[in-house]
C-alpha cells in the first residue's frame, strides 16, 4: 500500500510540472483562441537554454532563471513570426495551427543540429540528491524544490492575471480583442505578454523535466505536448484552474499506468482518454465551452 | 528523361509517394475537417502490408487490398467521434490519433517488431506502379471535382450552415472524405513498405505529420493539382540546392510559415484564382464593353 501512495505522490509531482507546461497553452489559446503547437519547441528550448547555461559553470537556480526569460522571448518570437501576420485574417484556426507546427519544427531542427542528435545530461553534481522520508514515503529535494517552484509560479500567474491591472487588460483582449482596442487596449502588446508568460512557464518545466529524469534532447518537447493537449481538454481549453487539476490527475495516472502496466502501455491508456473526454464532454471538467484566460472563479 | 528517372529514381519514387499522401490530407481539408491523421492511416497500411508478406507470405497486391480495407474501417470507426467535434477539437484529437498509431506500434512487440520495425518486405513496387498509382488518384479527385461530391466538400469548407440549407449532411461527406482519406493513405502506406524494403514505428511520426501537411499547404488545399506540385517543390528544392537537403526538415517547417502567412491559397489554388479572375473579367466585359469616358460623364442616356 505504501507503494501505492508513493506513486501516487509522485505522480502529483510530476503532474505539477505537466500542469506547469499545459497552464501557458491554455492561456495562449484563452487569451487568442490559437491552438500553439510551437509550445513543445518552446519548453525544449527552455531545457536546452538551461543545460548550456549550467554546463557553462552559472548555479542551477541562476540559469533555470535565465532559461525561464530565454524561453520566453523564444515564444515572443514565434507569435512575432508565425501568428501575428494572421492575425488580421478571418477564419485563421487552421492557419495558425499549421503555422505553429512549421515554427515547432524548425525549433526541433535547429535543436537538432546543436546537439548533433546527442541526448545531453546535466552534470552529475549539478542538484544535490538528498531524499527525506515521511511516514513511509520517500521524497528527494528536487522534488519538493518541483512543487515549491510550481506552486509559486501558478500562484505569481494567477495573482497577476486576477489582481493587476495587466491581467485585466489580458482578460479584456480575451473576451473581446475589438472592445479592448475601443477602451485604450493594445492587442498586440498583450499578445506578446502572454505569450512570454506562457513561454516562462514552459521554459521552467522544460528545466525541470529536464533535470528530472536527466534528458535533453531536441525531440523531449513532442510527448508533453500530447500530454498537454489531454490535459487542456480534460480541464477544459482555455481554463486555467482546469489545467491545473487536470495536469495532476494525468500525472497520477501516468505514474500509476507505468507502475502497473506493461511498458509503453501508459501512454496508449492517455491518448484513448482523449478520445474518450472528447466524445463525452469535449467541453472538459471545467464545463462550458465558452471559457476565458483567467478562467472562471 | 529515361536517363533522369534513373538518376534520381529514389527521389522520384519518394515524390511520387509524398504525392499520394498529400492526397490523403488534402481530401479531408477539402472538405472542412481540421485532420491531420494521414501519418496514422500511413502507418496502418505499411504495417499491414509489411506484416501479411513478411509472415503469411500472401501475395503483395492482395496485401495491399488489405491495407486499404484496414484504413477505410480505421477511417470510417475515425469519423465517427470526428463528426462531433469541430476546429481545434479535430486537430487534437487526429494528432492523438497520430500519436496511439506511433505507441502502439512501439508497443506491439509481439506483430510488428517493437522499435527494430520490419525489414526485407519484398521490393514490389517500382516507379511505373507509382506512375499508375498517381494517375489512378488524379482521376478520381478530378472524377471528384466534377461531381456534386466535391460542391459538397466546397461548401462544407466554406460555410458549413449554407451546406445544411442546401441540403448538403455534413457528417455524411465529411465521414466519407475521412474514408477516403483513410483508405487513400493506408493504401499509399503500403506501396511505401513495398518500395523501400522496410517500416518502423518512429517514421509515421511528427516528421511525417509535417511533411504532408506541408505538400498540401505549399500545393494548394483545393485545387486538385496542389498535392502533386506542393509535393514536387518539396522533392526538387532539396536536389537543387545541396545544402538544403541537410536542412530539409527545417526547410519544411519554414515553408509552412512563409506559405500559410504570405501565400494562404498554395501555388495552385492561387493561380487558379488568378485565371477565374481574369476569365470573368473577360466575360464581362464582352457582355458590357467598357463605356467611353466622356459617355459616362454624361450622365443618364
Amino acid at each position: 500500500m505504501t507503494l501505492f501512495f508513493q506513486q501516487v505522490l509522485n505522480g502529483l509531482i510530476s503532474g505539477a510540472v505537466y500542469a506547469l507546461f499545459a497552464l501557458g497553452f491554455t492561456l495562449i489559446f484563452g487569451v487568442q483562441k490559437v491552438l500553439n503547437l510551437a509550445h513543445a519547441g518552446v519548453f525544449m528550448a527552455g531545457a536546452f537554454i538551461g543545460y548550456y547555461l549550467v554546463s557553462i559553470g552559472l548555479p542551477f537556480w541562476l540559469a533555470a532563471i535565465f532559461a525561464m526569460l530565454g524561453a520566453g522571448l523564444v515564444s515572443v518570437l514565434v507569435d512575432l513570426l508565425a501568428l501575428r501576420q494572421l492575425r488580421t485574417r478571418r477564419n485563421a484556426e487552421f492557419a495558425a495551427i499549421v503555422a505553429t507546427i512549421g515554427v515547432d519544427f524548425v525549433l526541433i531542427s535547429i535543436a537538432q543540429i546543436l546537439s548533433k542528435t546527442q541526448v545531453y545530461r546535466f552534470p552529475f553534481d549539478t542538484f544535490p540528491a538528498v531524499f527525506f522520508t515521511f511516514g513511509g514515503l520517500r521524497i528527494s529535494l528536487l522534488q519538493i524544490v518541483i512543487v515549491v517552484t510550481v506552486v509559486t509560479l501558478v500562484l505569481a500567474m494567477m495573482y497577476y492575471l486576477k489582481w493587476t491591472t495587466y491581467g485585466r487588460q489580458v482578460r479584456a483582449v480575451a473576451s473581446n480583442d475589438r472592445a479592448a482596442k475601443l477602451l485604450g487596449i493594445n492587442p498586440n502588446l498583450i499578445y506578446t505578454q502572454t505569450f512570454f508568460i506562457a513561454g516562462a512557464l514552459a521554459g521552467m518545466a522544460g528545466v525541470l523535466i529536464g533535470l528530472s529524469f536527466n534528458s535533453i534532447h531536441f525531440m523531449m518537447g513532442q510527448p508533453y505536448m500530447l500530454y498537454a493537449f489531454v490535459i487542456v481538454v480534460l480541464g477544459g481549453l482555455g481554463s486555467v484552474p482546469g489545467a491545473l487539476a487536470a495536469g495532476l490527475i494525468i500525472g497520477v495516472i501516468r505514474t500509476l499506468g507505468i507502475a502497473y502496466f506493461p511498458a509503453g502501455m501508459a501512454d496508449i491508456v492517455i491518448f484513448l482518454l482523449l478520445f474518450v473526454i472528447l466524445l463525452v464532454k469535449p467541453s472538459g471538467l471545467a464545463g462550458s465551452a465558452a471559457v476565458n484566460a483567467g478562467g472562471r472563479r | 528523361m529515361m536517363e533522369l528517372i534513373s538518376r534520381y529514381g529514389a527521389t522520384f519514387d519518394l515524390f511520387l509517394i509524398a504525392a499520394g499522401f498529400a492526397y490523403s490530407q488534402q481530401i479531408v481539408l477539402r472538405a472542412g475537417v481540421f485532420s491531420i491523421a494521414t501519418a496514422g492511416f500511413a502507418s496502418l497500411g505499411a504495417y499491414a502490408v509489411a506484416i501479411l508478406l513478411t509472415r503469411y507470405q500472401v501475395s503483395p497486391w492482395a496485401g495491399l487490398a488489405v491495407a486499404t480495407m484496414v484504413g477505410t474501417i480505421a477511417g470510417l470507426l475515425l469519423s465517427i467521434p470526428l463528426a462531433r467535434l469541430r476546429g481545434v477539437y479535430q486537430a487534437i484529437a487526429t494528432l492523438a490519433f497520430v500519436e496511439i498509431i506511433v505507441s502502439l506500434m512501439y508497443f506491439a512487440d509481439g506483430i510488428t517488431n517493437g522499435a527494430a520495425g520490419i525489414h526485407s518486405i519484398p521490393k514490389v513496387v517500382g516507379t511505373p506502379h507509382l506512375i499508375v498509382a498517381l494517375c489512378v488518384v488524379l482521376y478520381l479527385f478530378h472524377a471528384i471535382g466534377r461531381t456534386g461530391m466535391g460542391r459538397a466538400f466546397d461548401v462544407i469548407r466554406q460555410d458549413e450552415t449554407v451546406g445544411l440549407t442546401l441540403g448538403v449532411s455534413v457528417t455524411r461527406y465529411q465521414a466519407l472524405a475521412f474514408v477516403l482519406s483513410g483508405a487513400l493513405g493506408a493504401a499509399y502506406g503500403g506501396l511505401l513498405s513495398l518500395n523501400t524494403y522496410s517500416v518502423d514505428p518512429g517514421q509515421f511520426g511528427f516528421e511525417f505529420v509535417v511533411a504532408a501537411l506541408a505538400a498540401v499547404v505549399l500545393g494548394g488545399p483545393r485545387n486538385m493539382w496542389g498535392p502533386v506540385i506542393g509535393a514536387a517543390v518539396l522533392s526538387v528544392l532539396p536536389e537543387l540546392a545541396r545544402p538544403l537537403a541537410e536542412y530539409r526538415p527545417m526547410l519544411h517547417g519554414v515553408l509552412l510559415v512563409v506559405i500559410i502567412t504570405f501565400l494562404p491559397h498554395g501555388i495552385a489554388d492561387s493561380i487558379a484564382a488568378a485565371r477565374q479572375n481574369h476569365r470573368v473579367r473577360r466575360d464581362l466585359e464582352k457582355l458590357a464593353p467598357p463605356v467611353p469616358a466622356s459617355v459616362s460623364a454624361g450622365g443618364a442616356k
